[in-house]
């Protein structure tokens, strides 16, 4: 019984295994479960500042996230990736601020942070893959979206523009529409009176999103990995293809689109609780460029280097603005030079090159064993060549 | 300009299952399918022949449901499939092989097979779905290579591997005999004889005079697109208008 029991859990650690993400060895995840206990503990020894900003790096990561699904695994450029961030901002600020007096948390106000934008999503999407739009049609198109969406906003300072008790604000963010309505909330979960407030600049709230993080982190090599990650390699490598074996493509790219935006309104509302602040300045071009910096310099066909890459740029780009004007110049620099060595990206490149290390001495001692493990469809593991 | 079309040398046995009737396509001024009725009969491997710009490929498209007809009808089994997309066409029984191969390079064979696979059997049965179909095409035992390690030919025989892997009731290959050499030809010719044995429909465009031979199929010759002449592969080789086309074009 204890046998079967176990063998179940293998075959469900398993499952988050496979050959469309790096780190599938035991030694990698002894190093992920390390440094996810140093995160966990990091509230003990960092200071109030540092957790501050980690907050913010899981945030950018969990956006990051969201892009390399649709990107490196569908095969979409999405350059409007940042547009579905702010909408799931406003859409949380703008209801948790109606719901918060009447409910007194704020449950529903983080699933319309996630649904507002997988329904902007799903409606754009069908407009795009169904009228068969594709490449770089997709990345424009999304662009002058995101770039629509921030003007209106910025002309948002009317005082008509008043959503209950939510007042749009334009260039100065959402804001209350009366001095007597609540502004806008922290994270409230619960129901009734058993409830968690979790303040953006305090510690739990940086393990809430630490959570969120891992479990968006898993639940995507899950589904990366499954059987119908073959059908994400398939549609990405060739679309064509993938429909004469009777995949609907279209469909396939609308649902990884609209889990792609419901993540990135995820990371939205994250945000919009952590500063307890959203404006329109998130729609520019330059914030949906930073997003695909982030996923294009860790390598957008792994996850996990994506994470990597994005708290890296994160973490350099505040080391360097103490430099002052030329922080972006040398930054620029970095990802150009980092873009030219690697242009699948730094951090995969260096996961691809540790992995053959690690397997070489290995190889020639497991070669009798050739056959497939009976995990994830009797799919082999296939080293990856350079 | 306007050459006599020669239809119907002999006649086919058994009942229609692909049905072509007065199909055109216009491309801004260029009417690639000019009137196009051709009919496919069950279980027969049949050649569509044509020299370059008779409208071989855009029938090829017409019937693999990337592109519509300008107007005329496709019916698959007596149901009207003009308007049914390229997916829909896969799941009602027909299965296509592009010209060019179209594996997927960093996957390995069996990878490339499971994909197909996957939406028509159990992660259970498909091991010994894959073991079957490599056997098939002689490329057994290498389910773990990646495709892009296998010879040109090897990766032409997946391609049909992986086209036929869903079961399909019609298979239409274009030009499955591109690049490969005399012996890749001849097996190829085995393998989807071998297929047809099994009762798939098969439809394939070519240009290979010796493949369409070897493989004894009715013929279609399309020119101007339109059919111009139909029989068997030797009455087609011996009628003096169809040279006649084909000499023109050299």
């Amino acid at each position: 019984m204890q046998q079967t029991q176990s063998n179940g859990f293998v075959r469900f650690l398993r499952s988050f295994n496979g050959q469309q993400t790096l780190g599938n060895s035991r030694f990698f995840w002894c190093a992920w479960l390390v440094v996810v206990v140093l995160l966990v503990l990091l509230p003990f020894f960092g200071s109030r500042y540092q957790i501050i900003t980690a907050s913010n790096f899981l945030i950018s990561s969990i956006l990051a996230l969201s892009l390399c699904l649709i990107w490196g695994y569908c095969g979409i450029l999405s350059l409007g990736q940042a547009a579905f961030y702010c909408i799931g901002g406003y859409a949380y600020g703008i209801v948790a601020m109606n719901l918060i007096e009447a409910h007194g948390n704020t449950d529903l106000a983080i699933l319309a942070g996630m649904l507002a934008p997988a329904i902007f999503a799903a409606l754009l999407g069908f407009l795009m893959f169904y009228s068969r739009l594709k490449g770089v049609y997709v990345a424009i198109l999304m662009l002058v979206t995101s770039l629509l969406l921030g003007l209106f906003m910025r002309q948002t300072a009317d005082p008509s523009y008043v959503i209950g008790s939510a007042y749009l604000g334009g260039m100065n963010g959402l804001s209350p529409a009366k001095a007597s309505d609540p502004s806008l909330p922290n994270i409230i979960l619960g129901l009734g009176e058993s409830v968690m407030e979790f303040d953006g600049r305090g510690r739990e709230f940086y393990w809430l999103v630490l959570a969120v993080g891992i479990l968006v982190y898993l639940g995507l090599r899950w589904i990366v990995n499954s059987s119908f990650g073959y059908v994400l390699v398939a549609v990405r490598e060739d679309p064509e293809r993938a429909e004469t074996f009777g995949y609907d493509v279209r469909l396939v790219q609308l649902g990884v689109f609209c889990l792609s935006a419901a993540i990135a309104g995820l990371a939205g509302t994250l945000y919009t609780a952590w500063g307890t602040y959203i404006h329109p300045d998130g729609f520019s071009v330059a914030a949906n460029i930073l997003v695909v910096i982030w996923v294009a310099v860790g390598g957008r066909k792994d996850l996990t280097s994506v994470i990597v890459s994005t708290v890296a740029l994160n973490w350099i780009s505040i080391e360097l603005s103490t430099l002052g004007e030329i922080s972006m110049l040398v930054l620029g620099c970095i990802l150009v030079v980092a873009m030219m060595a690697a242009p699948e990206g730094v951090v995969s490149g260096l996961g691809q090159a540790i992995g053959r290390l690690i397997r070489k001495p290995a190889a020639t001692t497991t070669k009798i064993n050739s056959q497939p493990p009976a995990h994830s469809f009797g799919l082999p593991k296939v080293e990856r060549t350079p | 300009m306007n050459a006599q079309s020669k239809i119907e040398m002999s006649e086919p046995a058994g009942p229609s299952i692909l049905e072509v009737r007065d199909v055109h396509k216009v491309f801004g001024g260029v009417r690639a399918l000019n009137g196009l009725s051709l009919s496919i009969t069950e279980g027969e491997i049949h050649c569509i022949l044509g020299p370059n710009g008779a409208g071989k490929s855009t029938f090829f498209k017409m019937l693999m449901g990337t592109d519509t007809p300008t107007s005329g009808q496709i019916l698959y089994k007596g149901r009207d499939i003009t308007r049914v997309p390229a997916f829909g066409r896969a799941r009602l029984g027909l299965s296509v092989k592009f010209q060019n191969i179209r594996v997927f390079a960093d996957l390995t064979v069996f990878q490339n097979l499971f994909i197909p696979l996957r939406r028509h059997y159990s992660a259970r049965q498909i091991p010994e779905r894959v073991e079957a179909l490599l056997a098939q095409i002689s490329l057994a035992g290498t389910e773990h290579r990646l495709a892009k390690e296998l010879s040109h030919g090897q990766q032409q025989w997946l391609a049909i591997a992986m086209s036929m892997a869903f079961d399909p009731e019609i298979l239409l290959l274009d030009e499955p005999t591109a690049g490969l050499s005399v012996e890749e030809t001849e097996k190829t010719a085995a393998i989807i004889r071998q297929l047809n044995a099994q009762k798939v429909t098969t439809i394939v465009i070519e240009h290979d005079m010796g493949f369409i031979r070897d493989l004894c199929a009715r013929t279609s010759v399309l020119h101007y697109g339109k059919l111009f002449a139909q029989g068997s592969f030797d009455e087609i080789a011996a009628d003096a208008d169809v040279r006649r086309i084909y000499l023109g074009t050299l």
